[in-house]
């Protein structure tokens, strides 16, 4: 082992304990507020784009007028929206989601059943992106000019062009062929639930995980210190981690902190296209149908995702360039 | 002792990595093996995921395909002669005035959880449905003008209704008004009580994980099927249902074994499977409306008489359902599906004549302008504005249209409403001159809702005193069968005379399984298998 230049993640947290308290008590601030916001856009947005869900419940052609009239007061809808949306936000913060109007059951306990299966397939998703982007943005940085370099630029254009609709049902054709030819049917059948949703999703992800991995770097390996380490003798190898991936890192991590909060809420395409069970599928019926209390529910659980891991990724950040802190 | 076969022993002397892989690729080949050899098993592919399965509050056809197999009606519909026969109940009465249904139910009927089936569980169901609080989405509504429900004995059960209700024997056939044990029904209450279904029907509910499957078990103790059934027992012990909610992925779910069944497959699919030897292919007509097109009566141009019947005529409809929905689908011909309806759609609509559709036009003066190339009347210009669904094919079929009265100098407006609330609200706004909406159902009274001057979606707008008398009287004044046909035969004559309509296609559900499959078939409805005359090849 190779003594390192400094420790930067007791310096970090250090910097980080000196403002410490009040810069995370404002960020929570903020991320509540931010929760808020969305959930309140969200409330109002909902009641005056997706039609009446009362039309929608009942659009099978049996029930008249006066039927659904009786309905919507008896369900509150016709009460002003104000008035409905402090209930929602009181009943908000009592933990309380409210019920779905299709089924009558709690949203919570709704998200809850999807969740496991979502985690699942987000978490699979987002280590293969991470690594594939890696590499790939790697390889794209330092051998620019060679084949190798070329052909992991082009991967990675690739994984941001094409749309998951595609790129998953292809996956799916080639497994039916595969399954052809194959006589390991169990092995390539136990594939379909998880390996290859998750090596799909990802790799959109990490498409886009690459090209910010590469630009970085690629920046980075220029900078005058890297000429100055190596200078003081450091190792190539240490010399590429600590000087120049390290500092190229954080916004590696902001768009890694995006995707992990868009595949923790639910991916959509994905879930259709290989069949499974999740909360993105639950949203897009709910949104259709009308079902307002499962959107929401669903939109606090995203907005509160997207504040956990921004706030998560800016840590993250300063831990590994603590110029970052300084510059706040 | 068992001792390893030698041609294996330096394999398990290498170390324990060999054998590790070794098992794990034996157990792998093994499982395979077994998944292989499980006959008495079958999965069904559905093709969405219902907002909910329970068949008393939830609305969808889906939910009906398995649970058609879990709970008995009073009453069933024979699918070969559409006569309604013995179910649950072994007879029933109609009084004079058509208020009064008297059921005499079977006395040898018990739940899957030994409830025993009587009057008072026919009552328990019925008030658990007309239960405001628990917001019914279609079971309510076909019941019906009912009042109450009287128990009379133990086996003897009276639906009161305010005013005749031609429909209701149709609407206690179907899943939706199915028997549950009220004693399920009391423990667990809607909701919950999805997932603990408890019928009398062939199989029994084993459970409901949402999004993902349903599972139902053979009933071993089935004993009082209706009549019409092949088989008196279950022969498959376990039914499974998965969902493929993505139309492209259904073809590969069947070929590559996960689903032994699987419907609404796409056409293209479907003639590829149908040649396949491993494969039948059984299109299943869904009665009810075809694909259809309302014209709008209450703006201009669409309010003339001369107007709609050019646009009907200036659309090709054989090339349309050809081209959009392969060879599988028969053309529409009036307001209701022809296979289920036959007796009441009678006359062929309109032939394609585009140039009988000009000549039409030119007559009234909405005439070509060479610089505009639309054709105009007092210089406004033949605008129409087409409202479709996003699903089921319609921008499809909504772009051929658009296409053929461009054809004829119309200048067209294409909206594609995305979900039902869009489209309800896009028709609220008034401004269009055709839209398309159509639904599914065994009887005619269906109509009512769509050409009735206050019909929930009378988007035509029509106001028609003798449509008005001629849907009353068919669902109220009589529940004589060939009375009521004569009687939607006259209107659906009136639909054709006022050209209202704008039909496509009827609706076939295409439906693959594995040659190894044998009896499948489906009730009146279409949607839903009888999974007791499944049965493998032997």
């Amino acid at each position: 082992m190779v003594p390192l230049p400094y420790r930067p993640s007791i310096r970090a947290v250090k910097l980080m304990d000196n403002r410490g308290a009040k810069a995370i008590s404002k960020k929570m601030l903020d991320g509540i507020f931010t929760v808020f916001a969305a959930v309140s856009v969200v409330f109002f947005s909902l009641r005056l784009a997706a039609g009446d869900p009362l039309e929608i419940l009942l659009s099978q052609g049996l029930a008249t007028r006066a039927q659904i009239e009786e309905l919507r007061v008896a369900l509150g809808l016709d009460r002003p929206l104000f008035s409905q949306y402090l209930d929602f936000l009181r009943s908000l913060l009592r933990g309380d989601l409210g019920k779905s109007l299709y089924t009558g059951r709690p949203v919570i306990s709704l998200i809850k059943e999807q969740y496991p299966q979502t985690i699942e397939l987000a978490f699979s998703a987002l280590l293969f992106a991470i690594g594939l982007g890696l590499v790939l943005g790697v390889a794209g940085a330092i051998l620019k000019q060679s084949h190798i370099g070329k052909i992991a630029e082009f991967i990675a254009n690739v994984g941001i062009s094409l749309p998951v609709s595609f790129t998953g049902i292809l996956a799916l054709f080639l497994w039916l062929q595969a399954l052809h030819w194959a006589t390991l049917e169990a092995l390539l059948l136990s594939l379909k639930d998880l390996l290859l949703p998750a090596l799909i999703l990802g790799f959109a992800s990490a498409g886009a995980l690459a090209k910010v991995v590469q630009s970085g770097l690629a920046g980075s390996l220029r900078e005058p210190y890297m000429l100055a380490a190596r200078a003081r003798g450091i190792r190539p190898r240490w010399r590429f981690i600590w000087h120049a991936l390290r500092p190229s890192l954080p916004p590696v991590l902001s768009i890694a902190a995006l995707e992990a909060a868009f595949l923790f809420s639910g991916t959509v395409i994905t879930e259709t296209v290989f069949a499974r069970p999740g909360l993105g599928r639950m949203l897009v019926n709910a949104i259709l149908q009308g079902d307002y209390a499962i959107v929401q529910g669903i939109v606090v659980l995203a907005a509160a995702l997207y504040v956990f891991t921004q706030a998560l990724s800016e840590i993250l950040s300063i831990i590994l360039d603590p110029r970052l802190a300084r510059q706040q | 002792m068992f001792t390893f076969p030698s041609i294996f022993r330096p394999l398990w002397k290498a170390g324990h990595r060999v054998p590790f892989s070794l098992a794990l690729l034996v157990g792998l080949l093994l499982s395979a093996c077994s998944s292989m050899e499980e006959p008495l098993s079958i999965v069904y592919g559905l093709t969405l995921a219902p907002s909910g399965i329970d068949p008393h509050i939830n609305a969808s056809a889906e939910l009906g395909i398995p649970l058609s197999s879990v709970y008995d009606t009073l009453i069933y519909q024979n699918p070969d002669s559409g006569e309604f026969v013995p179910g649950l109940a072994e007879k029933w009465t109609i009084s004079e005035d058509a208020k009064t249904y008297t059921f005499y139910l079977r006395q040898d009927v018990i739940f899957h959880d030994d409830t025993a089936f009587n009057a008072a569980a026919v009552k328990a169901n019925i008030d658990y449905v007309i239960n405001p609080d628990h917001l019914s989405q279609k079971a309510r509504f076909m019941l019906g003008p009912l009042e109450r429900i009287e128990v009379i004995d133990t086996f003897t059960v009276v639906f009161h209704l305010r005013e005749p209700f031609a429909p209701l024997l149709d609407s206690l056939a179907q899943v939706y008004l199915g028997m549950a044990s009220p004693s399920a029904l009391e423990e667990w209450g809607p909701g919950d009580y999805q997932f603990h279904q408890v019928g009398t029907g062939p199989y029994r509910f084993v459970e409901y994980v949402v999004n993902d499957h349903i599972t139902l078990e053979k009933n071993p103790d089935y004993a009082w099927g209706p009549e019409f059934f092949n088989n008196k027992e279950a022969q498959i012990a376990k039914v499974i249902f998965r969902f493929y909610e993505d139309s492209a992925t259904r073809s590969v779910a069947l070929e590559s074994g996960e689903v032994d069944i699987i419907g609404e497959l796409p056409p293209q699919d479907a003639q590829r499977l149908a040649a396949l030897e491993d494969f039948d292919l059984y299109p299943i007509p869904i009665p009810g409306q075809p694909l259809q097109y309302f014209f709008n009566v209450e703006v201009e141009p669409t309010n003339d008489l001369q107007v709609r019947q050019a646009l009907l005529q200036a659309v090709d409809r054989q090339f349309i359902v050809e081209t959009v929905f392969g060879a599988f689908s028969p053309v529409a011909e009036g307001p209701l599906t022809n296979d289920h309806f036959e007796d009441i759609v009678l006359d062929p609509y309109t032939s394609y004549d585009p140039e009988i559709a000009g000549e039409l036009l030119d007559e009234i003066g909405w005439v070509i302008d060479e610089d505009q190339g639309y054709r105009l009347r007092d210089g406004e210009i033949l605008a129409l504005h087409l409202i479709v669904p996003s699903w089921g094919s319609n921008p499809e079929v909504g772009q051929l249209i658009s296409a053929a009265w461009e054809n004829i100098g119309a200048q067209v407006t294409l909206e594609v409403a995305p979900g039902f609330g869009k489209l309800r609200e896009a028709q609220g706004e008034g401004n269009y001159q055709a839209i398309g909406l159509n639904f599914f159902g065994t009887d005619a009274d269906l109509l009512r809702s769509f050409y009735s001057t206050d019909g929930l979606f009378n988007w035509s707008g029509v106001q028609d005193s003798r449509v008005e008398q001629l849907l009353t009287q068919a669902s109220q004044a009589t529940l004589d069968p060939d009375r009521r046909v004569k009687l939607y035969q006259e209107l659906t004559s009136l639909i054709h005379q006022e050209a209202l309509l704008l039909p496509i296609r009827d609706y076939v559900n295409l439906v693959a399984a594995r040659s190894s499959i044998l009896g499948l078939r489906y009730s009146s409805q279409g949607w839903f298998p009888y999974l007791i005359d499944l049965q493998f090849a032997p």
